[in-house]
């Protein structure tokens, strides 16, 4: 379960911990955490628990709520996040909120009621666009290896000089012959796409495999000749 | 003539790097135009006999009904199949102990008569690469989907978010089903994709597009390379993939009309 860890001037007071539904922070009794101190609103910050998420909000305090230094008016809680409220600081503490930590089987939850205490129809649900729920994490996969790049020595890309910083890239003539370049963790790989004919590296045809990319090789498909390079 | 002859159809399916059993299924019938990817979730191993029925199920259904005569609404025969075996899923894991709280999401897309009919319940998806553009063509039921359409949270905050594997409805949990089921025009030259979310929760829809439009002239490759791309991501769970090209139209009857009903026909 998520803890609360309450401190002030790297003194320790306290900790709470967090249940499903609204947590509400502030100067006042009613709040679930009180801290009754000046630099603190009377309704300062709410932390609302939805499904494995922590949101944090700010609910217009004089002084603002701070993560980790940042000012934030909503912000989804990760494990060790800081917090800071007035002159006090909320170490968020939940294991299983680590980004890439989501290993967890897909599982059923029903749809929860999540527009809270405000019973009423006209915040209809919006038709939002489609979520794109990549793991931000998963594209620092690549950042181990060098970056690489090709230029051009005959063809569509003469005396350029093209960085490869997506995953993919191809080369050639399309109906004609393609070879795919792909960065991966461990490396740059090129394969025949399309084409009769395999492109040759180093003037030798690629196998039916993709092929790994070597400093200094020479690529030529579809009337492209390129010059594969690595950044140092 | 099927639709068959108008379509050109790739597919991978792979556990992933973490997980050492895949409880996705994916099943193509070509002759029907219909492709099915179901994520499976539960107990043992039962994730896998759940997607496995739903897709079998889905299968077998549209086989016996589009053949009926005179056939019911492509829309309804979907809608008829995923709710049956969605009874059949759940009196299933009533039946047994270990199959207890089994389920599986569904996407099924069946391509008839120059139209795309597709269902689809929980977080696996269908998109459409169009003109060089990738469209998701349904909205997940999941808690994250909700979080965003409710505002709680922004749709860049939904990338820290920690609900990605928490789904608001799955086939089998429950005696009832709401899934969600639509139909559009198709164009010749259209790329569909189905995947399951072990694709679509490591890689970026800017990436998956890419691919696409990159490498769409060899089909089986370029399934091959987004579960490669999942992989390379982290592979956290198991990816499944379905491409459909539509090569030509694809009329459900053989226009056999004369010259002036060709020519005025579409007039009515």
């Amino acid at each position: 379960m998520a803890k609360l860890v309450l401190s002030l001037d790297g003194d320790v007071l306290g900790y709470h911990f967090l249940e499903q539904g609204r947590f509400a922070i502030g100067r006042k009794p009613h709040n679930d955490m009180q801290i009754d101190d000046s630099s603190v609103s009377k309704e300062h910050a709410a932390i609302l628990t939805v499904g494995n998420d922590q949101i944090l909000e700010d609910l217009g305090s004089t002084n603002g709520t701070l993560v980790n230094g940042r000012t934030i008016k909503k912000h989804i809680l990760q494990n060790n996040d800081v917090i800071e409220i007035g002159r006090y600081q909320l170490r968020y503490v939940n294991q299983k909120a680590q980004t890439g930590m989501d290993f967890d089987r897909t599982m059923m939850m029903p749809m929860l009621n999540l527009r809270h205490g405000k019973g009423h129809g006209d915040t209809e649900t919006q038709a939002a666009e489609q979520v794109d729920t990549a793991v931000s994490v998963a594209q620092a996969a690549n950042a181990n290896f060098p970056l690489g790049g090709v230029k051009g020595l005959e063809g569509t890309h003469v005396s350029q000089t093209l960085e490869l910083s997506r995953p993919l890239a191809t080369f050639g003539k399309s109906g004609v012959q393609v070879a795919v370049i792909n960065r991966r963790p461990h490396g740059y790989t090129i394969t025949h796409v399309e084409g009769k004919k395999r492109p040759l590296v180093n003037r030798h045809p690629i196998d039916e495999e993709s092929y790994a990319l070597q400093e200094g090789d020479e690529i030529e498909v579809g009337g492209e000749k390129l010059a594969f390079f690595l950044k140092k | 003539m099927t639709v068959r002859s108008a379509l050109e159809v790739a597919t991978s399916t792979d556990a992933g790097v973490i997980r050492s059993f895949n409880e996705d299924t994916i099943a193509t019938e070509l002759d029907l135009g219909l492709a099915v990817v179901a994520d499976g979730m539960g107990g043992y191993k039962a994730g896998d006999v759940a997607s496995g029925m739903a897709a079998s199920i889905m299968v077998e259904e549209l086989k016996q009904r589009l053949l009926a005569s005179p056939p019911d609404s492509p829309t309804k025969i979907l809608h008829d199949a995923a709710e049956k075996a969605n009874q059949a899923i759940f009196q299933a894991a009533q039946a047994n102990p270990q199959y207890h709280g089994m389920g599986t999401t569904l996407v099924a897309a069946l391509l008839h008569d120059n139209r795309l009919y597709f269902t689809h319940v929980g977080d696996s998806r269908l998109y459409r690469l169009r003109h060089g553009k990738l469209t998701a063509l349904t909205h997940d039921h999941s808690i994250l989907h909700e979080q965003v359409a409710q505002g709680l949270i922004s749709a860049d905050d939904a990338k820290t978010s920690h609900n990605r594997n928490l789904v608001t409805r799955a086939l089998g949990v429950e005696a009832q089903v709401e899934c969600e089921t639509q139909e559009q025009a198709v164009e010749a030259g259209d790329l569909y994709l189905l995947c399951s979310d072990g694709l679509n929760d490591m890689v970026d829809d800017a990436d998956i597009e890419l691919a696409l439009t990159a490498l769409q002239a060899n089909l089986p490759l370029t399934a091959r390379q987004l579960v490669m791309m999942a992989n390379d991501n982290g592979g956290h769970d198991n990816i499944s993939v379905i491409l459909v090209k539509i090569l030509k139209p694809f009329p459900a009857v053989e226009p056999r009309k004369g010259l002036m009903d060709r020519l005025f026909g579409w007039l009515k």
